[in-house]
Parts: structure tokens; C-alpha cells; sequence
């Protein structure tokens, strides 16, 4: 998601996706009309689906649309079923009574907010306010629900009671095919997307991005390879650094590990310790505990490095990944969710299923900078043409063309025109 | 006075089909069952997805059959069909189901992948209409296929044969009725996009334009 709330206009995309894909998405704007849309999530403040609204709303507005953004509250009973919910369906193992389920719907008959009856879209995020769609079984308009999260391993019991809420919205949008369910509903796919304008991938001089490494204590004497992942065991920085170690057999370089290890999260503490101690003191290996506004370090450490590695045994799907690549650096990934499908194996990056293949990839890179080189600007064009803001908002605009059309035909002329020359 | 030629945009969202494969058995039921929208996005669509560049396979079945299934053969076969050839999808999925039909006849053992590594037939709702920009002679021309988008590109080049079941593309055709350049049609219309690239497409028209206006 693009990490900041700097509020851009579609034109000021142009210049990196061209005037015709700007014009095109403005067309597509026109034809859907001055469409009232109402979003609904659990915050305004932090969090990754308040930082999508951020700049998300008034790029619609733009575009001749009404937005309205509202949040359904809560006592800290609700936000903490939620939050059990939200681990569960993500296939962590939690405990739930009756009660938990019927105190959430009994938060959600009381808190969620009103929908406006002009309203001719309505997108509610994530399962916080799921269960509000029951409240308006004669609605004329559009519900989408948008889930941000992979329920590839949804815990059954709690998937088992959201589904028939689901189930009645005209259609859900997931990030990747594996993530979906069998609904009766369309599944839409609509993977999320970076701001090339944002703080985090704006362009940076070679003199800035040395600045920010000095002050980081990263001296730009070496081949860097970084990871940037917050200190989790999913994102694996131990097997991170054995491949280092195999590959500095061969080459002189340095490991950047940069992430962040929230304070109340007891088991992102600990891997940090653990990584910092596998680490030991060797010169060449950076732990960098970054605090979550870090944008312009992140993008100066990923214009620096000569591979970006990203050693996930599990990726929701892997903007690091996104944002790598938008910087024109060969990234090796993991064989998994979003790195699959974003890298495009031997082409503009490599994917890797052990340590080992990590290692051998880097060297590789290493040995043919004429590859990496080469993988770095089709991974640049790859985002370019599917993963920047324009492209998210196209995909939108095309979610309320479908809503809006209710049929099964896959092939709709907005035109008068026939579509012959 | 040649009659203006319009550009059209296809524009598309994809949602899952229901449908996805973990062998190739699968992978052939798939290909009978789903919508046709989901053949064209895997065979035809791919090729806008990857348009910058002319990967080993350019459509989604050989990808996953030669990069998740290894079978090699097989990926090959996919990876050579070439999807201008046909100007219906039914025809173009019955020669898919075909290609597998006779590789899973021949062979005896069926690797099975994972759920993660699992083929996820996917659909397309498109929609199409005018980009606003027009064209009446081959300076005009020239102008307009520097700016259209990738997506126009790809819906003159390759989805208008499907869409108005020619074996020429519509830009081609027009070329011809239009203007009377029946050579620059015929030039423009063996480009392949299995050899290039929808970029390096551009650039191929625009200097074959550039050609004929000298």
C-alpha cells in the first residue's frame, strides 16, 4: 500500500504511466458517472486499509465522484473479537464461545454506521463490519467486501459464521487468487499497489541515498543486499543470513536486514535478539530497527543495495517486493503468494526455495551484472504497467462498472458507438 | 475522404472462476468447464500482462505447466500455440483441450502440486470503449499510435480479430478499405506478438507507417 497520505492528483501519474493510460481511467470515470460511494472500515487512524483510504478518496473525488469514508466503533470487547477473528482467519489458532460471536453482532446492530440511501456503492473492508449488510435486506445499491487478508487458512469456525454475510454482498475483492473462497458471489481480484510519488519510492539523488546510509552507519563500500521485513520468523532473517554467509565464500558484501519490531509485540523483540545475535559482530551484517515513518531510509537502503532479497515463508503479498522492483532491482523471492506473482522467474528476478538457492541466485546476480542489470528494469516495467496507483484505481473503477452491470456477460461496450472502426 | 479510424480501449477485471487445476487432469477439466473469458485471459490476456517483455511463454498454461508441473513437453506444445490463428475462442480452447487430451493420454504419471502452487482459472469481465482518439490519414495515424495505450494496442492488434471474428486486425483492415495501402495492411498484420513485444510492436508500426509515408 502506498505509504504515505500525500494527497496527488491521477494527472500528476502521467508522466510515469503515459497521458493515454491517465485518459483512458479518467474515460472509464465518465462513463460510470457521479457515483456516491461510501466506505466503511474500523479506524481513520494507522493501519494499512485507513493508509489506502488516505489517498484513495480524494484521487475519486477527482474524478467527479462523492465519497463518504465512515467507521464503525466499538467497545474494546468488539475490537478484541475482531482482532481474534482477524488471527483466526489468518490460520492462527484461537478460542471463541458463543457469547464472542453474538457480542459481535450485538456491537454491530448498535455501532455500525448508517448508509445513506442514495448511496450507489458501498465497499465495506475487512470483517469488522462485515455483519453490517444484514441490516439492509432491501437495499438497491452495491455492497463489495474488500478483505485485505489471506484466507487461504481461515480457521473454519469463524469463516463458517462470516461466510452468510459474505455470502450476501453482489461481490468480494481479494489481493490474489489463492486467497479467495468459493462464494456464490464474483470474486474480484484486485492486487494492492505503491505511490511512485510517495516519500518511500520517490526518486532520490546518488548523493541523498549516500547521505542517508552514512547516517544509518552503512558505509556504501561493498555489494549490499538487503531484505526489508519486519523481525518475524515468517519472513526468516536467519536463513537470510546463512546465505550471506555462503556467498561472502565469494564475494565481498554486506547484509542489510531493515524491518521494525513493534513494541507490543513480545515475539517481534525476541527475533530481533535472535537475529542480532546470529549476527554476532560482524562488520558486514546490519540489523537496522527502523521505527515505522522510516520511508525515505527504506527507499534510499533499496536504491542502494545491488539484490534485494525477500526470504518469506509466508507474504500477504509483498510490497517490499513492489517496491524493489519500481527501483529497478533483481529481487530474489521466495516461491510463494505475491512474490510468484509478481516476479517473473529468470526474466525479471528469480524465485528460490531454500537457502541455498537464495545464495546461488545472489551470486549469480553478482557474477552478471549485466543480468541484474536487465531483470531490474523489466521489474521496473512490470510495476509500471500493473502495480502503481493509476492501475489500482482502473481496477476500482472497474469492480463499480461490474457491480453496476449485475450480469453474467464478460464482454460490456460502454459505448453508443460501435465498436468498429 | 478515408472514414476516421477510432481507437477503442479494452479495459478488464478479473474475478476467480471457481475452477482451478493441481494436475494436469485438472488442469483439463478446467479447460472444458470454465467461460470462455477465462481462455481468453490466460491465452490472449497474458500477453497484455507481460507486454514489456517476450518471456519464454507468453500465455499462463505454459507457464504453469513448464514452470509449477515441469513437463516440459507439454509447456512446450502450449508455448507454440499461437493464438492468432483462431478468430473464436471456442476454437482455440477445443485445440488446448486437444494438445492436453493426447499429453495426458500418453503419460503415466501425474505430478500433483500443492494448493499454493495451484492453477486458478481465472475470468475477465472487459469492458471496451473509445479512447477519444482518431485517426483520418497516416500522419494522423502515426500520432495516434504514439500516444494510445498498451490496452488500445492490444485491443486493435489482437482481441478486434477475436471480437469481430477477422483473421486481420481491424487496424489492418482499415488500412486497407480506407486508404488503399493494402501492403502496410499486410505489413502491420503478420506482427506477432509472440516475437515482440506490444512496445516493440508500437515501434514496428510506426516505422512501417513511416515507410509508406515517405
Amino acid at each position: 500500500m502506498p505509504s504515505s497520505n500525500n494527497k496527488h492528483h491521477l494527472k500528476d501519474y502521467a508522466p510515469i504511466v503515459t497521458a493515454g493510460v491517465i485518459n483512458e481511467i479518467e474515460e472509464l470515470a465518465r462513463l460510470l458517472g457521479p457515483a456516491k460511494i461510501v466506505n466503511v472500515n474500523s479506524t481513520k487512524e494507522g493501519g494499512g486499509v485507513a493508509e489506502i483510504l488516505g489517498w484513495f478518496i480524494p484521487i475519486l473525488e477527482d474524478l467527479g465522484m462523492t465519497i463518504e469514508w465512515k467507521v464503525i466503533t466499538g467497545n474494546t470487547e468488539f475490537f478484541t473479537i475482531t482482532k481474534k477473528f482477524h488471527n483466526a482467519l489468518h490460520g492462527q489458532p484461537e478460542e471463541f464461545t458463543q457469547e464472542m460471536f453474538d457480542s459481535y453482532l450485538d456491537n454491530v446492530g448498535k455501532n455500525a454506521p448508517p448508509i445513506p440511501d442514495d448511496a450507489d456503492f458501498v465497499v465495506i473492508h475487512d470483517p469488522q463490519p462485515v455483519a453490517m449488510i444484514a441490516q439492509y435486506p432491501n437495499r438497491s445499491n452495491s455492497w463489495a467486501w474488500r478483505c485485505h487478508i489471506d484466507l487461504s487458512e481461515a480457521d473454519l469456525r469463524v469463516w463458517g459464521f462470516l461466510r452468510p454475510f459474505v455470502e450476501r454482498y453482489d461481490g468480494a475483492v481479494f489481493h490474489l487468487p489463492q486467497y479467495t473462497k468459493n462464494l456464490m458471489s464474483p470474486q474480484f481480484i484486485l492486487p494492492p499497489a505503491i505511490d511512485p510519488l510517495a516519500p518511500k519510492n520517490e526518486e532520490l539523488t546518488d548523493d541523498e541515498v549516500t547521505a542517508i546510509l552514512y547516517r544509518l552507519g552503512v558505509p556504501r563500500d561493498k555489494r549490499i543486499i538487503l531484505q526489508v521485513a519486519r523481525f518475524d520468523r515468517l519472513k526468516d532473517p536467519f536463513g537470510a543470513i546463512r546465505a550471506f554467509k555462503l556467498i561472502r565464500n565469494w564475494y565481498d558484501c554486506r547484509l542489510i536486514l531493515a524491518g521494525g519490531s513493534a513494541t507490543d509485540d513480545p515475539e517481534s523483540q525476541a527475533v530481533l535478539a535472535e537475529v542480532q545475535d546470529m549476527a554476532g559482530d560482524d562488520p558486514d551484517i546490519h540489523i537496522l530497527n527502523l521505527p515505522p515513518d522510516s520511508h525515505r531510509e527504506i527507499n534510499a537502503l533499496q536504491r542502494a543495495a545491488a539484490v534485494v532479497i525477500q526470504n518469506s515463508r509466508r507474504e500477504g503479498f509483498g510490497l517490499t517486493v513492489t517496491e524493489a522492483m519500481w527501483k529497478a532491482k533483481p529481487v530474489v523471492g521466495t516461491d510463494i503468494g505475491g512474490i510468484r506473482h509478481q516476479i517473473i522467474h529468470g526474466t525479471s528476478g528469480f524465485l528460490i526455495h531454500s537457502v541455498e538457492g537464495l545464495a546461488y541466485r545472489i551470486r549469480q546476480l553478482f557474477g552478471n551484472p549485466e543480468m541484474a542489470r536487465r531483470f531490474g528494469i523489466q521489474a521496473r516495467e512490470y510495476v509500471r504497467n500493473n502495480l502503481l496507483v493509476p492501475h489500482h484505481i482502473r481496477r476500482w473503477l472497474l469492480v463499480f462498472h461490474s457491480l453496476k452491470q449485475k450480469g453474467n456477460d464478460d464482454l460490456i461496450t460502454l459505448s453508443p458507438q460501435k465498436v468498429t472502426p | 475522404m478515408a472514414k476516421p479510424f477510432h481507437f477503442f480501449t479494452e479495459q478488464g477485471i478479473v474475478y476467480y472462476s471457481g475452477y482451478k487445476a493441481d494436475n494436469l487432469r485438472s488442469l483439463l477439466t478446467g479447460l472444458r468447464g470454465v467461460p470462455s473469458s477465462s481462455i481468453f485471459y490466460h491465452l490472449y490476456h497474458s500477453l497484455l500482462r507481460r507486454h514489456f517483455t517476450t518471456t519464454d511463454y507468453m500465455n499462463d498454461f505454459a507457464q504453469w505447466v513448464w514452470g509449477v508441473l515441469w513437463q516440459k513437453t507439454l509447456g512446450e506444445k502450449l508455448a507454440s500455440f499461437d493464438p492468432l490463428e483462431f478468430t473464436r475462442l471456442r476454437d482455440a480452447r477445443a485445440r488446448l483441450i486437444e494438445i492436453v487430451d493426447d499429453y495426458v493420454g500418453e503419460t503415466e504419471y501425474f505430478l500433483r502440486v500443492s494448493e499454493e502452487q495451484a492453477f486458478y482459472f481465472l475470468c475477465i469481465k472487459s469492458f471496451v470503449y473509445p479512447t477519444g482518439v482518431s485517426a483520418a490519414s497516416l500522419p494522423e495515424l502515426m500520432q495516434a499510435i504514439q500516444i494510445i495505450s498498451p490496452h488500445s494496442l492490444f485491443y486493435h492488434l489482437i482481441e478486434s480479430r477475436l471480437r469481430l471474428r477477422e483473421p486481420s486486425n481491424d487496424l489492418s483492415d482499415w488500412l486497407k478499405t480506407e486508404l488503399d495501402m493494402p501492403d502496410l495492411a499486410a505489413t502491420i498484420n503478420v506482427l506477432s506478438p509472440y516475437e515482440y513485444n506490444l512496445e516493440e510492436l508500437r515501434n514496428k508500426i510506426m516505422a512501417a507507417i513511416q515507410d509508406a509515408i515517405k
